[in-house]
């Protein structure tokens, strides 16, 4: 273990280095290659053992020891934790991009066109030849074709990482890591979007939408759906960004979802209020705000999409308008404006 | 003296094209990009040239003050980036790199330069940096995978493939049709059209269509009954030539592209043996089929084993209905390095299909041992040499595999049948009695109405006991000689 934490320390070292120092300026190919596979070493020292307390526990001491000293160190020096480790091989590369003494022949050598993309790929050769100028191609040939991919889905990128998603918290399920672990790990992705959260919303929706070929996917996506049912201010924003046919299709999916969503709903109109000056009822909370028109349309999906909601759900808006005084004037009670907009 | 070979008007419409471009993104305007690639790399080229021969970047920019601007906008145009004409740009940026700045203007386009392909580089959507952290997936894998996600997801696939129907015997078109049936197999979302298939399938088995062998595989892949339809080629053209040798049906085996196919996917292996199965079903032990059934297999593991280099990992898929313990000794291949393990591993294999045999799973074991039959061979050459002993399991094994129902219980005739080979072989004293030679005889020729071994078998135990008992050569030959005499057809 005393040799991993070294061989631990070193990269970390090494990444400080790669990103602040002169000494780059004597870096030539086999020197960065070198670095990537130090990096790699790390990514691997992450992976096999994030879930592991005690050696994590030892790892994230043994980087909090080296970031102490490289800030003494190195001015401008920004800390590493964990989770960066994950992410080795982008950090050395934004850190040497980032260092004006990296020398041009080494950019050259990233940005290299003729080296084969399955070569960089496949990682059989250590070669970081063409790595940064493979990675360009793919994010623009992504973008070409993003015009002529089918527009009512949710998108590739956001089903590869509700792919990735899926794969982590099956892995998770599979440790039998405790709810809080996965909660933890839910939690800091939601937290690493933050910014970005319709998207986020779209990945969550193609994950749970993802075929379920095993029990065990089955297990992870209940797992996701309770932990939606917790954070309610990522349901509703959920409930509000996404478009009506994939909230339909998550409705069919899962009767959880379902429920939930019928329950956002229900939540969202209790909270309006009408507007006389307007002749509408608007939401009172501003975040995420609803029209009536669109609560409408919800419902109408829903009812559509789930026939036997209609009754059951109709039955009690019916209840909360009696208890609202069961007037049949616009504009005095939401649930009654609800049930004959819903009736018309 | 460097003469500008660039006019700065050039640089100027170029700029205006590629700002407009960079204004909207209508179909129009990506048309227009794509229209314009060719005609922009040479005007790169151009200014490659341009650069190149210019003694300094402060001069360069001194001609072409907008090229910063031009170069900056083309980075950001994913249809120049995607292109080959991003090596070009990329060596413009390098041509604008100076190793040795002599002053600010210099400067500071090498900073500019090393920041834009910085960004170019590193610039993720927060979602995807955020799981790529949590996930420890490094970006170059996740942007392969986005892409072939968006690969998959294209609408237009499905309506190229449907207008392609009328062009499938059309030469100039094979290029295409060869391009839509190699896309990664797994594309669920945008899958090619049934019409398509079809009609790709009609075209090409009709030999109207000539389609690279990776599209035959895909082809296969997609439609099951161009699938079928090569099964049921290979096992015609077996069939008509039905008095080859088995060299002759290997070679033919292994010419057939179906091997790199079953190699290639799980799927089509099954489907492949699922026809097997049923025909020799239906035809029941036709030999003919049965030895089609062996070559294939061991030439499809052969193929495997090139392929996977951990075969061991993945045989089990393809066998997913054989039990473990019978499929691990009968897929090892015999070796004469381990001759002496043979007779433990044949145990072995009784065994499990004795034990499959109580658990009702017999025609999938015999099935599994026709595919592997050159455990068969092993067994009639141990059975033949005198030294075998305790040969009660290697009899079962063998009437098994002629007879594997024992409706006429065999098991008994066979039994004799070697007995009496055994002591003829063993014979020293010549002439052999008549007696002897002739039962064997009436052996060979079975009565209709009566139980009795299968004269294949019979026969191949007489080969094996004259090849490898201690009988004399001389001794041997006469057997063979008096069993060809009263029986020509053999």
């Amino acid at each position: 273990m005393e040799a991993v934490l070294k061989n631990l320390a070193d990269t970390v070292e090494l990444l400080a280095v790669a990103a602040l120092c002169g000494v780059v300026e004597q870096w030539d190919t086999r020197t960065v290659s070198r670095a990537f596979h130090w990096a790699r070493y790390c990514e691997r020292l992450f992976n096999r053992f994030q879930d592991n307390a005690e050696v994590r526990k030892l790892m994230e001491k043994q980087i909090q020891l080296t970031n102490e000293s490289l800030r003494a160190a190195l001015p401008g020096y920004t800390e590493v934790s964990i989770l960066d480790l994950s992410m080795c091989q982008q950090h050395l590369l934004v850190g040497l991009l980032s260092n004006p003494k990296l020398p041009s022949s080494i950019m050259k050598t990233l940005f290299d066109n003729n080296s084969s993309p399955a070569e960089v790929r496949c990682g059989v050769n250590p070669d970081v030849t063409g790595l940064c100028s493979f990675i360009i191609q793919c994010k623009s040939a992504c973008q070409v074709l993003s015009p002529l991919t089918d527009s009512s889905a949710v998108g590739a990128d956001a089903e590869v990482q509700a792919d990735m998603l899926m794969e982590r918290l099956g892995v998770l399920m599979s440790q039998r890591s405790g709810a809080n672990r996965i909660e933890y790990f839910l939690d800091s992705v939601l937290q690493g979007c933050e910014g970005a959260t319709e998207h986020f919303c779209l990945m969550i929706a193609a994950a749970l939408l993802t075929r379920r070929n095993s029990a065990a996917e089955s297990a992870s996506q209940d797992v996701l759906l309770d932990w939606l049912q917790k954070r309610q201010n990522t349901l509703q924003h959920m409930c509000s960004a996404l478009a009506t046919a994939l909230l339909m299709d998550l409705a069919k999916e899962h009767l959880k979802f379902r429920d939930s969503f019928c329950d956002v709903l229900k939540s969202w109109a209790s909270d309006m209020e009408y507007n006389i000056s307007e002749g509408e009822w608007v939401q009172r909370s501003t975040h995420p705000r609803v029209s009536f028109q669109k609560l409408t349309e919800h419902f109408h999906a829903l009812f559509e999409t789930c026939p036997c909601l209609r009754n059951e759900v109709g039955t009690e808006l019916n209840a909360l308008k009696i208890s609202d005084g069961d007037f049949d004037v616009r504009g005095l009670s939401v649930w009654g404006d609800l049930l004959s907009a819903l009736n018309r | 003296m460097t003469k500008p070979l660039l006019n700065v008007q050039d640089m100027q419409i170029w700029l205006d094209k590629v700002v407009a471009w960079g204004q909207t993104d209508s179909p129009d305007t990506q048309k227009d990009t794509s229209l314009h690639l060719k005609k922009l790399s040479s005007y790169l080229r151009e200014l490659l040239t341009h650069i190149n021969n210019t003694s300094s970047t402060s001069e360069t920019m001194k001609t072409l003050p907008s090229i910063g601007q031009f170069l900056g906008r083309l980075c950001w145009n994913p249809y120049v980036t995607a292109d080959g004409n991003r090596s070009l740009l990329f060596q413009c940026l390098w041509g604008l790199f100076s190793e040795h700045p002599t002053n600010a203007v210099e400067r500071k386009a090498n900073q500019w330069i090393r920041k834009v392909l910085c960004q170019l580089t590193t610039e993720e959507d927060v979602v995807a940096q955020a799981l790529m952290k949590s996930m420890g997936i490094p970006p170059e894998e996740y942007h392969v995978k986005v892409l072939k996600k968006v690969l998959c997801s294209c609408d237009s696939v499905r309506a190229t493939s449907e207008a392609c129907v009328p062009l499938v015997a059309c030469p100039e078109a094979a290029p295409l049709i060869d391009a839509l049936l190699q896309r990664p197999v797994n594309c669920v979302r945008a899958p090619l059209s049934q019409e398509f298939l079809d009609a790709v399938s009609s075209a090409y088995s009709s030999q109207d269509l000539s389609l690279e062998e990776q599209s035959v595989l895909s082809l296969w892949y997609h439609s099951l009954p161009s699938l079928e339809k090569a099964v049921l080629n290979l096992l015609e053209s077996v069939f008509t030539n039905s008095g080859s040798t088995p060299q002759k049906m290997e070679e033919q085996v292994a010419q057939s592209l179906l091997l790199k196919a079953c190699a290639q996917h799980c799927s089509i292996f099954l489907v492949v043996n699922d026809i097997f199965r049923n025909f020799l079903k239906q035809v029941e032990a036709n030999e003919c089929v049965k030895s089609l059934i062996q070559t294939f297999t061991s030439c499809f593991l052969r193929e495997v084993a090139l392929m996977q280099p951990q075969v061991s990992l993945i045989l089990r898929s393809f066998f997913p209905q054989s039990s473990q313990s019978l499929l691990v000794p009968l897929l090892t291949l015999p070796s004469d390095e381990f001759f002496t393990l043979h007779e433990a591993l044949l145990l072995n294999i009784v065994i499990s299909l004795l034990f499959c045999r109580r658990q009702h799973k017999v025609f999938e074991a015999w099935f599994l041992l026709v595919q592997c039959a050159h455990w068969i061979q092993v067994t009639v050459q141990l059975l033949g040499t005198s030294g075998c002993e305790d040969c009660g399991p290697l009899l079962w094994l063998l009437t098994f595999y002629h007879h594997p129902t024992n409706r006429g219980h065999n098991r008994v005739h066979v039994k004799e049948v070697w007995d009496h080979l055994r002591s003829l072989f063993s014979i020293s004293a010549h002439p052999f009695p008549v007696d002897y030679l002739q039962s064997l005889v009436t052996m060979l020729s079975p009565q209709p109405q009566q139980p009795s071994a299968s004269p294949l078998l019979i026969l191949s135990l007489l080969v094996n006991f004259a090849v490898f008992s201690q009988q004399s050569l001389s001794g041997s030959t006469r057997i063979l000689q008096t069993v060809r005499k009263h029986q020509p057809i053999l």
